[in-house]
């Protein structure tokens, strides 16, 4: 298929007269929104976190001296330092990188399974829809948490792997339900659509159908959706590092940094506080961003 | 475990709460509300049949159960106990051990030679898979009493062993017996202070040589206490004094070993008042625990040696100067200090400094911190540029290992990564194999109160527990020449000298020597701790 499966963004000066298309909408509206700034905002600061964490400190977050054990904020360290004397702003800094490529890899893998099960089960309807849909349902009675411990320590069996690809890879398998589900409605709801009855009509055929009326219409939710994935898929990455099943071995991640310093809270608190912080900020900017482009696609829903 | 803290923390609180909120509940019958009894955090045993017990929390109950032939004064040295009288020929091989007379099982029976002979031939005796079995290895007969599977785990059945007791325990008559070892053992009776050892009375045997069905869970001793009921598997066990007992009186009327899950909930109990005794404190407690508890928070020198193995096998660590330099490399101290609060202490000797014949520094320089001489052997003798330590991921090893790296690191300027694997077991396999594993995180606790138990298994070509494959004729031959020596001084004295060629070629990193951590409540008095991580149950008592 060569035809763009997203419909393009219009431009933003539109010519008088012409009406804006749906996403030139919300693009308007976008721009006016605050929340919609402070997460992209948030979001690019955390992708250049993890894409040049150098631009950020100089320090190596693998530069632990057992002697700075539990120091606390200085100049060289504005965080202070860990139980082993490691830097904690180097070691959160450079922790971004592992839950951004976890979260964006494990979301367009569910993005691929949801977008395939929701596109069939909604165009094609009937009892393959009946099928496909019970077996969303199975899927979603699959508690996150228990399907992941089970997933994730089956992929990672092998000690020396740092469980990246466990990690998303079960994020991935487990997380597509919802998306699924609001793409098959949405598409649903476009199906019935007057344009696609024309399309047909003129002897457009299924794949036509599919992905140059419908997909582009029922796309704006899907994305919605994933976004938020993005973020949720963030923090249950966290979670499983935390219990011990996620990344491992010398993967600096916000999880672990957490994990490692839980049982140390009563003596030194910043080595938990500095990497769930900016988890937290992480998952928030990316929930944020997911409400606004909703807000901005679906006046109805405001 | 990791990532707990919090909710140890919950349960303290709770635990508390409830205690505030008078949920004492405290019926009479209850038996920690006695006056002169206490309590004792423990583990859940894994067995309490003497043979079939290996670790410290079986140990203990079976300690107030039994009265041992030996026991060992502060020097490690075994005194008789139950016996009268040990005695060996030149050789060190035939051994005659006479009973104290007089002496009953808390059931009445009283205590023979017959007794020991048939508990000793049970535990050795093959099929009956008895996990301290290998004790009776030395004695003469043994290996005639066990048999090998012609199939593994197959279908097939094991044949038969050809005897059923031990050729080598010879009666003499009610009171007296011999043992005859099949080559001769100065530490022998250090090693007849074992759990093991214990007898057993007839009342123990349903015909000869099967246990009766219930006595793992109501086992009958010939010690200060008896058994009040039975086990109550995973809540706790409750022995009370034996009236007329004829060896050392306990100052206590009875004991209640509590059986715990969690450390960090048996603390929370400790600082609550509802136990008496906590044997191990949590490495997480350490912190808050001398404000928790002063002067009840206190310290004694356990077996425990903890080190690392070098992979002698893999070429970069044949050479003895990448060893040292390694060695060198690493702050002890700042390890022991940090990471575990003080809980353990550094090792620079190859024996633990409660066995007879420990020498402080015996690693010498090879144990000294010097990261500048450290780098210049490690650059002389072109050591690895990467440098792995494996360990068990289920140990709490971590925090140590990444320690140990950084500081690798810092001192010789090359790369170093903890590598966990799930099990010991698994990284045991792998190294067996020879598979590349770097440098491995090992442990020993004694068996027996002698240096021998601390080279013989370890670094002897053939020892039971020499996994990385270090072998040299001299100091076998040194270890075994200690173990027949005539005098303990005698025997000592090879055993230094079989240490001191460890010094030099350095098979093994020294790293700590354990220590019980223990805290005890206001209740209690005179509580103090032995090496095998046992509370001494003769001398602690209440406070007035």
């Amino acid at each position: 298929m060569s035809e763009s499966v997203m419909p393009k963004p219009g431009p933003t000066e539109q010519a008088p007269g012409k009406p804006r298309s749906l996403a030139g909408d919300a693009w308007h509206d976008l721009r006016r929104s605050k929340i919609f700034w402070l997460a992209a905002v948030l979001i690019a600061v955390i992708l250049l976190m993890a894409a040049w964490p150098s631009l950020f400190t100089s320090a190596d977050p693998r530069d632990c001296v057992l002697a700075r054990q539990h120091r606390g904020p200085s100049g060289a360290a504005i965080f202070g330092y860990d139980f082993q004397g490691c830097d904690v702003y180097a070691k959160t800094v450079y922790g971004a990188r592992y839950s951004i490529v976890v979260g964006v890899f494990a979301t367009l893998i569910a993005g691929l399974i949801g977008a395939v099960f929701g596109l069939a089960a909604g165009f094609f309807g009937g009892w393959l829809d009946a099928i496909l849909s019970r077996f969303i349902d199975v899927m979603l009675g699959i508690p996150l948490l228990l399907g992941a411990i089970v997933l994730a320590k089956r992929l990672s069996a092998d000690p020396q792997s740092n469980g990246v690809l466990a990690v998303t890879v079960t994020l991935g398998l487990l997380g597509w339900t919802t998306a699924a589900r609001v793409l098959r409605s949405s598409v649903v709801a476009a199906k019935n659509q007057d344009y696609v009855a024309a399309a047909r009509m003129l002897g457009a055929g299924n794949n036509r159908l599919l992905f140059r009326h419908i997909l582009p219409n029922s796309m704006a939710s899907y994305i919605v959706v994933l976004t938020i994935l993005l973020g949720i898929n963030i923090a249950s990455e966290a979670t499983l590092s935390f219990l011990g099943i996620g990344l491992k071995g010398n993967a600096i991640s916000w999880g672990i940094a957490i994990s490692e310093a839980t049982g140390y809270v009563r003596v030194a608190a910043g080595p938990l506080i500095w990497p769930a912080l900016f988890l937290a900020a992480t998952v928030l900017a990316f929930i944020m961003l997911g409400d606004a482009v909703r807000d901005a696609f679906d006046p109805k829903l405001r | 475990m990791r990532g707990n803290g919090p909710w140890k923390m919950a349960a303290g609180v709770a635990a508390i709460a409830l205690l505030a909120a008078g949920c004492s509940g405290g019926s009479s019958d209850d038996d920690e509300t006695l006056p002169n009894t206490i309590s004792i955090g423990i583990v859940e045993p894994e067995s309490l049949i003497p043979s079939n017990s290996t670790e410290a929390n079986g140990s203990s109950v079976l300690a107030s159960l039994f009265y041992p032939l030996v026991r060992f004064d502060e020097q490690s040295n075994p005194y008789t106990v139950a016996a009268e009288a040990i005695t060996h020929d030149k050789a060190n091989k035939v051994w005659t051990i006479r009973l104290r007379s007089g002496f009953t099982f808390s059931n009445g029976e009283p205590v023979t030679v017959d007794n020991y002979i048939n508990a000793w031939n049970y535990g050795a005796f093959g099929p009956n898979a008895q996990v301290a079995s290998y004790f009776f290895s030395r004695i003469d007969g043994y290996a005639q009493m066990q048999s090998v599977d012609p199939d593994g785990t197959g279908p097939e059945k094991a044949p038969e062993p050809k005897a059923t007791t031990l050729t080598g325990l010879r009666k003499l008559n009610n009171l007296t017996f011999t043992v005859t070892l099949s080559t001769g053992f100065a530490g022998w009776e250090s090693v007849m202070g074992y759990d093991a050892f214990y007898p057993l009375p007839k009342a123990a045997f349903k015909s000869e040589g099967v246990l009766a069905d219930n006595f793992g869970d109501a086992p009958i001793g010939n010690g200060p206490f008896k058994l009040k009921g039975t086990w109550q598997h995973d809540s706790k066990i409750v022995v009370e004094k034996v009236a007329d007992f004829k060896g050392t009186v306990p100052k206590v009327d009875g004991i209640t070993w509590k059986i715990y899950q969690d450390l960090g909930a048996q603390y929370a109990d400790l600082v609550a008042g509802n136990l008496d005794v906590e044997t191990k404190i949590p490495i997480e407690s350490l912190a808050s625990a001398s404000g928790d508890l002063g002067q009840r928070l206190q310290k004694s020198p356990s077996s425990a040696f903890s080190f690392v193995g070098f992979p002698i096998y893999e070429k970069e660590y044949a050479n003895k100067d990448v060893r040292r330099a390694l060695s060198m490399a690493i702050n002890r101290e700042e390890m022991t200090d940090q990471i575990f609060l003080g809980s353990e202490t550094p090792a620079t000797s190859f024996v633990s400094p409660v066995v007879a014949g420990y020498r402080k520094n015996s690693c010498g320089q090879n144990c000294e911190y010097n990261p500048t001489l450290a780098k210049q052997i490690y650059t002389a003798a072109n050591g690895p540029t990467d440098i792995k330590i494996s360990y068990n991921s289920d140990g709490g090893h971590k925090a140590w290992v990444d320690a140990m790296c950084n500081q690798i690191k810092a001192s010789l300027g090359v790369n170093c990564t903890g590598s966990p694997e799930p099990k010991l077991a698994d990284l045991l396999k792998k190294v067996r194999d020879h598979k590349s594993v770097g440098m491995i995180r090992l442990a020993w606790t004694m068996d027996y109160p002698l240096m021998e138990n601390y080279l013989g298994p370890l670094y002897t070509t053939d020892g039971s527990s020499n996994f990385y494959g270090y072998t040299n004729t001299a100091f076998d031959s040194l270890v075994r020449e200690g173990s027949e020596a005539a005098t303990p001084q005698a025997a000592i004295k090879k055993w230094q000298q079989a240490e001191d060629i460890l010094a030099d070629e350095m098979p093994v990193l020294p790293l700590r020597f354990g220590q019980n951590v223990y805290g005890f409540s206001a209740k209690v008095t005179n509580v103090s701790m032995d090496l095998f991580q046992k509370v001494d149950i003769y001398k602690i008592e209440v406070a007035n």
